[in-house]
């Protein structure tokens, strides 16, 4: 009994320090909300490239299928449409300058000290900022890829609103995962002058692979490797689910997502231990 | 009753490892392939107390290891030897734990978010130090009264002057309660009415709170005006660790006398004056007390040429300078 009662206290007292630590991030997350609603122009800045991408794909499918009801690897043109609308959403609608500057500017310049010497966890942080950041600009493509979609592509023959909720989870796993890499990479800036390529090549990568053309569309060998890059779990896989949804794919999507972040957050708490340590501060 | 030692460094050093970059183009592709470093020396086996409720000035010229030492007590940064000891608590291994009991305020920093009020920011670091909604609120109001803020509380950090943001940056380290308050240099840039007002409410904090204060500034007002014990620190090392008073006092047997005469009048070569100024009928001289008396002084003076006399010490930007220049 006194081991019950013990169990159940050091259960809640850990659920309250939790519930203590939850309430500090998500008051982070309130606070850059907050911030962001302060510049919405910029926001707007961004949806030029956005329209042009999908302009552009627009016109390219339309010109391929020369008869719509054609399927091209297994895609209808409309689906081919929402495709690129909806991976472009989570590209587009995911992107934040603080992932992949601003922390790496912090570790170059000494500034991330200021971060260190406050009770919360700095990663923790990070991404409660992150997702503060592109809460309200992720809202807003979606609404206007939506109508786009709508207005070019018409209704998704196959689409279920019960399946919305499995969409979803996968939908917020891959921008978490996203966060996640972005954030390795900065973080990196602890070893490496200027993690700027890096960035640059992963943003390459995700953009003409993983969000302009299917997976199927790739030669049947490139295949596997993207289905094991992180392509399958950012893009992909959960716009694979908005046009076509089985259950199968999206376990086989979430449990991907799941593996992905356990290996990615591996990565991450080493690094940035390892990083910390040799941190050198400027102007001292 | 003994005083309990709040901060205690104990031969603390840190060395910092520097690419080295070769002359020229043949310099820089024999680096890429063979790079070599330097090793730099900012702390050097540094050690000293600090008593629980002392203001104390940790100064040196720049590039001193003033800030270097603050980050290694605030946990930022690993000492490469030595141990700190701040409140009991080791900084670099339970640096999350010690957040709880120190604020910090960088004067070139800025920690408030700029795009928000300062209101919203006393909010945010309230949540931050997981303090209740109730208390962040009474501790807000306690402190805008405190720092008068209430003309700009609401107003976005963005939009304010140096001297109120400032007010508001150490508002908000201080929304937690701290025991002990590091401030480097947190007068930079500001005139000197503000200057004056900081300084009134830091030694407020002190007098109130029995706060800690461990301060680094360039500003000599700052130091005259709030410290009880000045530790200088030069090339990596404590060069001086004393009381105020000593330090003066030491330097006390310097005398600085200012004359304005009628007539232009030469004096000749004394033995412990120094002609500072000599300038038509005014006149400004270095008296060391120890080789000559003030009294002495005045008989080489010619009392019916003397329209007015002023007799003080030598001010404490003079003695920090000289022992800067003594002691490296």
């Amino acid at each position: 009994m006194l081991l019950i009662l013990k169990v159940t206290f050091n259960w809640k007292w850990r659920y309250g320090q939790n519930r203590g630590n939850m309430r500090k991030y998500l008051f982070i997350y309130k606070t850059t909300l907050m911030e962001t609603l302060q510049y919405l122009i910029n926001i707007f800045l961004g949806f030029i490239s956005f329209f042009l991408i999908i302009f552009v794909f627009l016109n390219l499918w339309q010109y391929i299928y020369s008869d719509s009801s054609n399927l091209i690897d297994g895609y209808s043109m409309s689906q081919m449409v929402w495709y690129v609308i909806l991976t472009e959403i989570m590209w587009f609608g995911n992107r934040n300058a603080m992932l992949t500057n601003q922390i790496s500017n912090d570790i170059k310049s000494g500034s991330i000290a200021y971060g260190l010497n406050k009770p919360y966890n700095y990663l923790y942080y990070t991404i409660a900022k992150h997702f503060g950041d592109v809460t309200i600009k992720l809202f807003l493509y979606l609404f206007v890829g939506i109508i786009m979609g709508l207005i070019f592509a018409g209704r998704l023959p196959n689409f279920q609103f019960r399946n919305l909720p499995f969409i979803a989870i996968t939908f917020l796993l891959g921008l978490f995962v996203n966060a996640l890499i972005r954030i390795a990479i900065s973080i990196s800036s602890f070893w490496i002058e200027d993690a700027k390529p890096i960035h640059w090549m992963y943003d390459k990568l995700i953009l003409v692979i993983g969000t302009l053309f299917p997976v199927e569309m790739f030669p049947i060998w490139l295949q596997p490797f993207i289905k094991c890059s992180p392509i399958f779990v950012i893009t992909y896989g959960p716009a694979k689910l908005i046009i076509d949804f089985s259950m199968e794919m999206f376990l086989s999507v979430v449990f991907a997502q799941v593996i992905y972040i356990v290996i990615v957050v591996s990565i991450l708490t080493v690094l940035y231990q390892k990083g910390v340590k040799r941190l050198n501060v400027n102007g001292g | 009753m003994e005083q309990r030692m709040i901060i205690q460094a104990q031969n603390l050093s840190k060395t910092f490892r520097v690419k080295e970059k070769r002359k020229g183009l043949r310099g820089s592709l024999r680096s890429i392939v063979k790079p070599s470093y330097k090793e730099i020396k900012a702390v050097e086996d540094i050690s000293f107390h600090i008593a629980e409720g002392e203001i104390i000035a940790f100064i040196g010229p720049n590039g001193a290891g003033k800030s270097t030492t603050i980050k290694m007590l605030t946990g930022i940064l690993y000492p490469s030897g030595g141990e700190a000891m701040v409140d009991d608590i080791n900084p670099c291994k339970k640096r999350k734990q010690l957040a709880y009991k120190i604020g910090t305020v960088f004067g070139q920093k800025e920690q408030l978010w700029t795009h928000l009020t300062p209101y919203d920011n006393f909010k945010f670091f309230g949540a931050v130090y997981d303090i209740a909604e109730k208390e962040v609120e009474a501790r807000i109001e306690e402190l805008k009264s405190t720092f008068e803020l209430s003309e700009f509380i609401n107003t976005p950090v963005r939009n304010l002057s140096l001297g109120q943001r400032i007010r508001c940056e150490i508002v908000a380290s201080l929304i937690h309660k701290p025991k002990i308050l590091f401030l480097d240099e947190p007068t930079i840039g500001l005139d000197p009415v503000v200057k004056e007002n900081i300084r009134t409410l830091i030694k407020k904090m002190n007098k109130d709170y029995g706060m800690t204060v461990f301060l680094t500034s360039h500003d000599v007002g700052d130091i005259e005006k709030l410290c009880k014990r000045i530790i200088i620190v030069n090339h990596g090392k404590i060069v001086l660790d004393d009381s105020m008073e000593k330090v003066k006092y030491h330097y006390l047997d310097k005398k600085i006398i200012e004359i304005k005469m009628k007539e232009e009048m030469a004096l000749p070569r004394i033995e412990g004056v120094t002609v500072l100024k000599s300038k038509g009928v005014n006149l400004k001289i270095e008296v060391d007390t120890k080789i000559i008396s003030i009294q002495e002084v005045l008989k080489w003076l010619d009392t019916d040429n003397l329209m007015d006399i002023t007799i003080s010490n030598v001010p404490l930007e003079s003695i920090i300078t000289q022992i800067y220049k003594e002691r490296s």
